[in-house]
This record gives C-alpha cells, sequence and structure tokens, in this order.
C-alpha cells in the first residue's frame, strides 16, 4: 500500500511496523518517525486508525463478562480443602 | 505493592505512552472519522489499563524472552529500546540477577521467584495471603479461561484447577513481582499440559518465523476490504459478534490478541506467558489481527452493518 506520495519513510515499512507502534512497543525515535509519517500520510493514517478501532473494539467486548455465580465459593472450598491437604503432610 | 479492589484488580502501572501518542497523531489528522478512531482508541486503552511489569529479572539476565528475537528482525532502525525496567511504570525489586536458569528450571507452571523469607508462613497464613493477593484476579481470569475454552464449564474447571495450582505453587511467588502475569501464565499452562489434553484437541500449529509476517506485513494491511467508514460501523455489532470473531481465532492467535488487547499485557509478558520468543508473540498478533479483521468484516456483512464488496479485494465470504 501507498498513497503514491514520496516519503522520507517508505509506507510500507510504516504499515509493517504499525502494530509495534500502536501496542507502544517501538523506541522514542521510531515512535516518532512514525508518527511524523502519519501525520503527513492519510492513507496510512487511515490503515493506523482502523487498527486502532479495531483493537479498542475488541477490549470493549471481549473483556468484563464477571465470573458466574459461586464461582469464588467454590474456589475458596477448593482452597480449604488444598490447606487441610498440605497440613496433612510435612511442610515443603 | 500498588493498592487492589476486588472490582477493579488492575495494577496502578502507567499507560506509557499510548493515549498520548494516539492525542498527538491526531493533531495531524486530516479527517473527522480518523479523529474519532484516534480519540476513541485511546479511551479504549485508558479503560483497559498497563499491569506494570517486574520481569527486568528476565530481560537484565538475559532471559529466554531477551528482546533479541526482536532486534535481529527486519524492525532494524525501529528496534525498540526500552528494557522491561523502563516499561514497568517504574516498579523495580532487588536482587535482580541470576534468577533466569531459576526460572527456566520452573517453568511448568509458572516461575518460582524465590525471595522474602515466607518459610515460616503457615499453611493458613499462605491461604490469607493467596486469597487477598491472588482472588481479585479470579473475574479476570475466568474472562481469559472463557477465551481459552470458549465453554463456560470448561472455563470454570480450568480457572480452577489454575488457581489450586497457583497455590500450590504460591510459596515460590516473590512478592512484589507481576502476580498477574504469574497467573496467566499458569492458566496457560495448565491448559496446556492437561486441559487441552483432556479435550483431546491437538495443537494448533501455525507455521510462524519472524520472516513469515515481516514479508506479510505490508500487505496484511490491504488484505481485509475494511474501510475507515465500515470500522465505525463496527461499533453496532452485538458484542457476542466480536467475541464469536476472536473464538473462531486459532488459539495461538486468540490468546495472544486476547493476552495484548484485552489485558494489555506488553510483548515481553505475553511471551513468558505463552513461554515463546517475542518474534513469535509478534508473529501471531499480526496473524491473529489480521484473521480477526477478516471475520469482523464477514460478521458485518451477514448483520448487514457494512456492504459485501464495497471497496474490497479479498473478501472470503460473500452476501
Amino acid at each position: 500500500m501507498s498513497c503514491g506520495k514520496q516519503h522520507e519513510v517508505a509506507c510500507q515499512q510504516v504499515l509493517a511496523d504499525v502494530y509495534i507502534y500502536l501496542d507502544a512497543e517501538c523506541d522514542v525515535e521510531a515512535k516518532q518517525r512514525i508518527k511524523h509519517h502519519l501525520s503527513e500520510c492519510g492513507a496510512c493514517l487511515r490503515e493506523y486508525g482502523i487498527e486502532q478501532e479495531v483493537k479498542a473494539l475488541v477490549a470493549r467486548c471481549c473483556s468484563g463478562e464477571g465470573s458466574p455465580d459461586g464461582l469464588r465459593e467454590r474456589l475458596r472450598a477448593k482452597l480449604d480443602a488444598a490447606v487441610r491437604s498440605s497440613q496433612q503432610e510435612p511442610s515443603r | 505493592m500498588p493498592p487492589m479492589t476486588s472490582s477493579t484488580p488492575r495494577f496502578s502501572g502507567s499507560c506509557w505512552g499510548i493515549v498520548p501518542w494516539a492525542l498527538c497523531v491526531s493533531a495531524g489528522v486530516t479527517t473527522s472519522a480518523s479523529r474519532r478512531t484516534l480519540d476513541s482508541h485511546a479511551d479504549g486503552v485508558r479503560a483497559v489499563g498497563r499491569p506494570y511489569i517486574t520481569y527486568q529479572r528476565w530481560a537484565s539476565t538475559g532471559g529466554t524472552v531477551a528482546g533479541d528475537t526482536v532486534s535481529s528482525a527486519r524492525l532494524g532502525e525501529y528496534r525498540r529500546g526500552p528494557d522491561v525496567a523502563r516499561m514497568a511504570g517504574g516498579v523495580v525489586t532487588q536482587n535482580s540477577e541470576t534468577q533466569s536458569s531459576e526460572i527456566e528450571s520452573t517453568a511448568g507452571e509458572g516461575a518460582a521467584i524465590g525471595g522474602d523469607d515466607i518459610s515460616e508462613e503457615t499453611a493458613q497464613q499462605r491461604k490469607v495471603r493467596f486469597e487477598s493477593d491472588a482472588l481479585p484476579f479470579l473475574d479476570q481470569l475466568y474472562v481469559a479461561a472463557l477465551r481459552i475454552t470458549r465453554k463456560p464449564a470448561d472455563a470454570e474447571d480450568l480457572v480452577q484447577e489454575a488457581y489450586v495450582k497457583a497455590y500450590a505453587a504460591f510459596h515460590q511467588f516473590r512478592r512484589g513481582t507481576n502476580l498477574k502475569a504469574w497467573l496467566y501464565r499458569i492458566l496457560t499452562n495448565t491448559f496446556i499440559n492437561s486441559y487441552r489434553r483432556k479435550q483431546r484437541q491437538p495443537q494448533q500449529s501455525p507455521t510462524e518465523q519472524i520472516e513469515d509476517w515481516q514479508l506479510a506485513a505490508a500487505e496484511s494491511h490491504t488484505s481485509t476490504g475494511l474501510r475507515s467508514a465500515e470500522v465505525e460501523a463496527l461499533d453496532r455489532l452485538p458484542d457476542s459478534d466480536v467475541r464469536d470473531a476472536l473464538h473462531d481465532l486459532a488459539e495461538e492467535f486468540r490468546l495472544a490478541v486476547y493476552l495484548a488487547d484485552v489485558e494489555g499485557f506488553s510483548y515481553k509478558e505475553i511471551a513468558e506467558i505463552m513461554d515463546t520468543p517475542v518474534g513469535t508473540v509478534m508473529s501471531r498478533l499480526h496473524r491473529g489481527r489480521r484473521s480477526l479483521r477478516q471475520a469482523l468484516e464477514r460478521y458485518a456483512i451477514d448483520r448487514g452493518v457494512i456492504r459485501a464488496g464495497a471497496d474490497s479485494t479479498t473478501q472470503e465470504v460473500g452476501p
């Protein structure tokens, strides 16, 4: 993909690393370089925006359902059993 | 350890940059649609938050997930420099040397990270400590288990088994290190080592070399037909469709995307949790997100939220 314009950093190079930028996993220099490119290249910025949106969509929709009723109590009972079991054995 | 509550069991680590970057970028935005996506993502990221990272031990000792895999890649000038301590949001622990071999030797069910003198702790005291420190993550771990197993009953079994294992190994856990990631690793290992075997499901092993995603990287960004305007329409999809789209992904991809996008783990943390090199994490994220975009597009077309073939070159499913 390319917007057809000449950039200091090629569109393909930026798009190849867009996830690293999106995930805040690149260093300051790379961040500046990508940011600069995105500020002057609408095509790449749109692609970046799509990736951002999808990431946010997943974050919003795939979290927060909570655990079923009673799970915490059932788990505590299991842990109690584990404590009893460990008390019957020599300590590690 | 930062304060936690049962309702919001998040560490108070910094967001280290995503939001400021997004806002910086938005200053140069030329379209309102792009600005909207940037801003809305900033909100999404803020909502997710970032756990603090205390894996500096692993990084500083050149552990198995040091950045070598990444730096050998074409990233080259984009090589990321921050060490884990810098990403850790300021949380630094002592005695950071000579830990990698210890961690590797106990990697099966979560790293043994000794240090505090808890040898005198009774079983009851340990249980109290475990309940106060680890149980607040139950809801999060259950959701992760649900994403892994895709079935509520299986998710409950998995998360319970993982917690029992975590409790059994809790005397090895070093206070002040990343409990959340430790628990996720145990959850993942429990699934891989025992639960999946019970399910009799073969491990999906996509070939994933770092060169793979590099070669495919630029291409992949045009590999779905989604356009900016259509991405906005994805907001109208029911949450269950987005979850189903994530569930459609192969296991490794699904977990990597979940850990990165929902839980906000760093690449290094995901690498530790999944016991893979950082490069593999990047590859899984790349492929997973690419597949996810395609899946979301299909769901959106099925729902009539976007039109099939609007501007797509690679749509796999028609109306």
